[in-house]
């Protein structure tokens, strides 16, 4: 096939031509971007919790009124004595917040204390001896708690927890050579932390943009804060048994002490519903982005066969011709089929341009990451494959013209 | 009616210039039938088209109907293709999409004109060429010579000053062809201009006057050398 | 003429089936996924307090100096001796200092459980300075901020929940083991984005049931349950020392109405801040800035990422779509060239040929907009899957929105029809002619 009188006879349908060129460009800087921010926000859903996700449930629980730091404490105790008591509950801990919770508590992480400029900062988990086996974290290192070690603490209390259980991508962040264990560090207290232990996975509180570069990064206290309006108990359920003690304990609870409130929108919430909230406007986007990109490609395939089926009902008699003079089905079929893939190659080399405009603007307006290139291979694949695809229905019928058409008047 | 003086038309490629009609002079007098005719390519059909402002010319002087026509931009010579002139084609040109009643109204809807006379007009013009009873007919669904006089109808539903035709029987059997060209003379009679190209010397016997292009040219059939052999190797052309 | 160009089109419409619908289809998609978006985007992005917005500025002041602050910016709220300060000044017509507080509120019947609510600590100028109207009783005065008053405010909705929408004015309410006295219940008010609160909250998470007095709330300890943020060591002990942190949590507002005024205000922080830096409180020149209300709202990027992203992939969407409008009426409009020929020949000037071609694509372009404005209404109950929750609940269909979708599509569509109209007018009245 040659190209050359392709190339010319495209030349007279420069409108045609280029509105098709420019169409598959826009339509690939499109999709690309749209393919590659699904990604981003499919690879946020997948993040790991290091939880024991299907069998946990937290109760964000508040209580009648606001208790004084004492007060807290006692009430503290019995509701988790009371949850304990509940069947199928394996364990229970009293928590400032879980990961991907409604809110965030983070600190600066420091080296030494004069430190100015922060080493990163952590996401920062309260917890008792209780913590890291109720959510089911895997301790790589070190140790867990001991009872002694906890501290009763209220909200604006000065809290300096001497020792701290981390996760290993804060520990490999402060101690990237992995001899973290036993060492210190500073959280904004004006004494060293002693790392007493490492557990494998530990997602921060916040699921937000901001954290991004701190992904991971947890750090566990020993330390029950006695917030004074009440606070958040992960409770973990025996093996398939979450049902039956998500059901029982908000009851057990109020049995025990009527005057809280468990919000029945967001007071209980199995984890696997912690997840979903926190990741909605994540699926939202990929959700969004998926139908346009769907869509838009139909409506391109659906473009092309619109003009290539004008563009062959104009030259059936061109073809006619062709036909009588001795060109085979194959050949027709084929001269379509070439010149869409050079309209389309065309487009594709502007698009790539588009493509990374669109990105580089997405990039410095929403701290979008950059596009690999394999993103834009595969979106040239997808529209050159569309192309042919969508040409190829009006190409068989130009091929079936036939070379009787020749004669027929204009 | 019509009187072109020294007119040219000049098809300019990048390589030659054609001279399609030169030193062109012509005048048709109001009320006439005047058949031209010559061999293909000699410029027939172009007289026409500048005849009908369809194209514009090179040079010389066109008035039509004591209006000098050259300097007249798009607008106006679209108003006075409405509303002067009367077009009959070949091959008839009716719009597919519209029934024989629409298609006359083309014309009309141009001009102006209101629903009530509209109707009016369409109607007279199409019992003058004896369809009205297919006013609602699509054109595919006529005969060729059904389609031939809805386009006469369409042509005269404007009362246009100038009648132009272009081979108005050239696609249409012998019986069909009789028929409209009855319904030219016919009209001729009531009193329009009527100016007809065609190859058909039988034809052209029925008009009052003849004028034979030759090159571009209006020439003199007696004085001319060229014409027998031209005109006759033209016309074996088309039988052939 | 419009009438017969309208009838043309019609026709013209129904002769090529597949054709229309391929463009009726692209330019409700379009404008639809457009229509979606926008209205996401509208209800995040606009104007929460129209009438007021110019007139009300966010007062920052930097006490965390360079080495600490955000990039060179001063924090987005103020710390408690900062704000106090700034309080007892009186330097703007009103001023308010807000934070948020969660309170849990016990019903009068006996046996009944107490339940959860949320509002903010505000000062007596909150009201008036917000423009807050009332359904019965009004706010309450600075005479009674500096009493220390047990008032509080309550909103309609809560007034709802607790008194059936009774006037309540005057009635007790416990909230968190405090009593107080009901002064106000205010008619609907629920800004959005929640401006004066941006800096805690994302801003259109759920409105606050009440609002009481910022002097009685630090007087009972009431901690903030908004955001709370602290730099370097935190070395404080209860509640007291933490007043004297750097913490930061309580958000100012003035009340500006002259530029002058503005200027003025501006001088009196810069002066405070020197004073503080001459005081060896703060060891760092001032800096201080003065934003009003959407210009609060930009700096705190109050508009999601998401939604700015759909919209503008959804607008790049339509604009795909008109260009595939654009070629198929090309396609359409050009297959016609016989019938612009022979209406050429018949006296059609070149306007009406565009006209007449316009026309078929208005009709297009409305009957595209009626499939938008299906795919619209039947994507705003979608809108939910695609946003959060908090977000997605603020969009809503209302007639604004459907003249949009309509004008959008007829007016692209008419604008796509500009360069495949020309084409068609251009074609010359002899072309027939000659192809014969």
């Amino acid at each position: 096939m040659q190209i050359q009188p392709i190339l010319a006879a495209l030349r007279r349908h420069k409108a045609g031509t280029i509105l098709i060129a420019l169409q598959i460009a826009l339509t690939l800087a499109i999709v690309c971007n749209a393919l590659f921010i699904i990604n981003q926000r499919l690879s946020h859903l997948s993040e790991q919790s290091g939880v024991d996700e299907p069998n946990l449930f937290v109760i964000r629980n508040m209580w009648g009124e606001q208790y004084s730091t004492q007060q807290a404490v006692q009430h503290i105790e019995e509701d988790v004595a009371a949850l304990r008591q509940v069947p199928g509950v394996q364990d229970v801990s009293a928590v400032n917040n879980y990961p991907f919770g409604p809110s965030t508590w983070d600190n600066f992480i420091t080296m030494k204390p004069d430190q100015l400029s922060p080493t990163t900062d952590a996401s920062f988990y309260t917890g008792d001896e209780n913590f890291v086996r109720t959510l089911g974290l895997k301790l790589i290192a070190g140790r867990d708690f001991r009872a002694d070690e906890i501290q009763d603490k209220g909200l604006r209390d000065s809290i300096v927890p001497a020792v701290a259980i981390i996760s290993k991508a804060m520990a490999d962040k402060l101690y990237p050579n992995g001899d973290a264990l036993g060492k210190t560090f500073y959280a904004m207290t004006s004494s060293p932390i002693t790392i007493v232990g490492i557990v494998d996975v530990l997602h921060r509180q916040d699921v937000s943009s901001w954290s991004a570069s701190y992904l991971g990064e947890s750090m566990i206290t020993p330390i029950r804060i006695a917030m004074p309006w009440g606070l958040t108990y992960v409770v973990r359920a025996k093996p398939g048994q979450l049902e039956e003690a998500m059901h029982a304990a908000p009851k057990a609870l109020f049995a025990e002490n009527r005057m809280r409130m468990i919000d029945p929108k967001d007071g209980l919430l199995s984890f696997a519903e912690v997840r979903h909230r926190a990741f909605e406007k994540d699926r939202g986007m990929a959700i969004l982005m998926g139908i346009i990109c769907v869509v838009l490609l139909a409506i391109t395939g659906a473009g092309i066969v619109g003009l290539t089926s004008f563009w062959v009902g104009q030259r059936r008699r061109q073809i006619g011709v062709r036909r009588a003079l001795g060109a085979t089905h194959r050949d027709i079929l084929h001269y379509f089929m070439t010149e869409n893939l050079l309209i389309s190659l065309g487009g594709v080399a502007i698009g790539v341009l588009l493509t990374f405009g669109l990105n580089l603007w997405l990039v410095t307006r929403f701290t979008l990451n950059l596009l690999p290139v394999t993103y834009v291979l595969a979106g040239i694949v997808i529209l050159l494959l569309l192309g042919q695809g969508a040409v190829l229905a009006p190409a068989l019928r130009a091929s079936r013209v036939p070379p009787i058409e020749a004669t027929r008047p204009a | 009616m019509l009187k072109m003086t020294h007119l040219s038309k000049v098809y300019r490629t990048e390589v030659v210039e054609t001279y399609a009609l030169r030193d062109f002079n012509i005048d048709v007098k109001e009320g006439e039938f005047v058949a031209v005719t010559g061999p293909s390519g000699s410029g027939k059909t172009t007289f026409l088209t500048i005849a009908g402002l369809l194209e514009t010319f090179t040079g010389g002087e066109y008035h039509l109907d004591n209006i000098e026509v050259s300097n007249l931009d798009d607008n106006a010579r679209s108003k006075i293709r409405n509303e002067k002139i009367g077009f009959i084609f070949q091959a008839f040109n009716l719009i597919p999409d519209l029934n024989v009643f629409d298609n006359v109204e083309v014309p009309l809807r141009y001009r102006g004109m209101k629903a009530p006379e509209r109707k009016e007009r369409i109607m007279g013009a199409l019992e003058r060429v004896g369809l009205a009873s297919r006013a609602k007919h699509y054109p595919a669904e006529l005969s060729g010579g059904q389609q031939q006089r809805v386009a006469i109808a369409r042509a005269l539903a404007g009362s246009p000053r100038l009648l132009l035709a272009d081979e108005p029987t050239g696609n249409l059997d012998t019986q069909m062809a009789r028929g409209v060209l009855e319904l030219l003379e016919e009209i001729h009679r009531e009193g329009a201009t009527i100016v007809m190209v065609t190859h058909d010397p039988e034809l052209a016997a029925r008009a009052q006057r003849n004028v034979h292009i030759i090159d571009g040219q209006v020439v003199d059939l007696a004085e001319d050398p060229r014409f027998h052999t031209a005109y006759t190797a033209a016309a074996g052309q088309v039988r052939g | 003429m419009f009438a017969y160009y309208s009838q043309l089109g019609l026709r013209s419409l129904r002769r090529n089936p597949m054709l229309t619908a391929l463009m009726v289809m692209a330019i409700g998609f379009g404008v639809a996924a457009s229509m979606i978006t926008y209205s996401v985007f509208r209800a995040v992005s606009g104007d929460p307090i129209p009438e007021k917005s110019a007139q009300l500025f966010m007062p920052e002041i930097d006490s965390w100096g360079p080495q600490q602050n955000e990039h060179g910016e001063p924090p987005g709220a103020l710390n408690y001796v900062d704000a106090m300060a700034l309080l007892r000044a009186h330097q703007a017509s009103r001023m308010t200092l807000i934070y948020q507080v969660m309170q849990t509120v016990l019903p009068h019947e006996a046996n009944a459980v107490p339940s959860a609510s949320t509002g903010y600590a505000v000062t007596a100028d909150f009201f008036t300075m917000f423009n807050v109207t009332f359904q019965y009783g009004s706010g309450w005065s600075t005479a009674d901020d500096d009493a220390r008053a047990a008032d509080v405010v309550i909103t309609d909705a809560f007034n709802q929940r607790m008194f059936g929408g009774a006037n309540s004015v005057g009635q007790k309410i416990t909230l968190s083991g405090h009593d107080y006295r009901i002064v106000g219940v205010t008619r609907h008010w629920d800004p959005s984005p929640r401006f004066y609160d941006v800096w805690s909250e994302a801003g259109f998470d759920n409105p606050p049931d009440f609002y009481f007095l910022l002097n009685r709330a630090l007087d009972l300890h009431t901690d903030n349950a908004g955001r709370n943020s602290c730099r370097g060591r935190i070395t404080y002990n209860g509640w007291d020392q933490y007043l004297q942190s750097n913490c930061v949590w309580l958000m100012p507002w003035v009340e500006l109405d002259t530029a002058a005024e503005v200027t003025r205000y501006h001088q009196f922080l810069e002066a405070y801040s020197a004073d503080q830096q001459r005081a060896g409180r703060f060891a760092w020149a001032p800096n201080v800035r003065l934003p009003d209300v959407m210009k609060w709202l930009d700096v705190r990027e109050v508009v999601p990422p998401e939604s700015r992203i759909s919209l503008v992939v959804a607008l790049s969407f339509f604009v795909i779509c008109l260009v595939n409008t654009i070629g198929l009426l090309l396609a359409k409009f050009m297959r016609r060239a016989g019938e612009i020929g022979v209406r050429r020949a018949l006296g059609a000037t070149r306007h009406e040929i565009y006209a007449q071609y316009l026309v078929e694509a208005a009709a297009v372009g409305l009957a595209g907009g009626v499939l938008g404005l299906l795919l619209t209404t039947a994507g705003m109950s979608g809108v939910g899957l695609l946003f959060e929750p908090e977000v997605a609940r603020l969009a809503h269909l209302d007639l604004s929105l459907i003249g949009m979708t309509l004008m959008a599509a007829i007016f692209a569509t008419v604008a796509a029809a500009f360069y495949p109209a020309w084409r068609a007018a251009q074609v010359q009245p002899a072309w027939q002619l000659k192809s014969n």
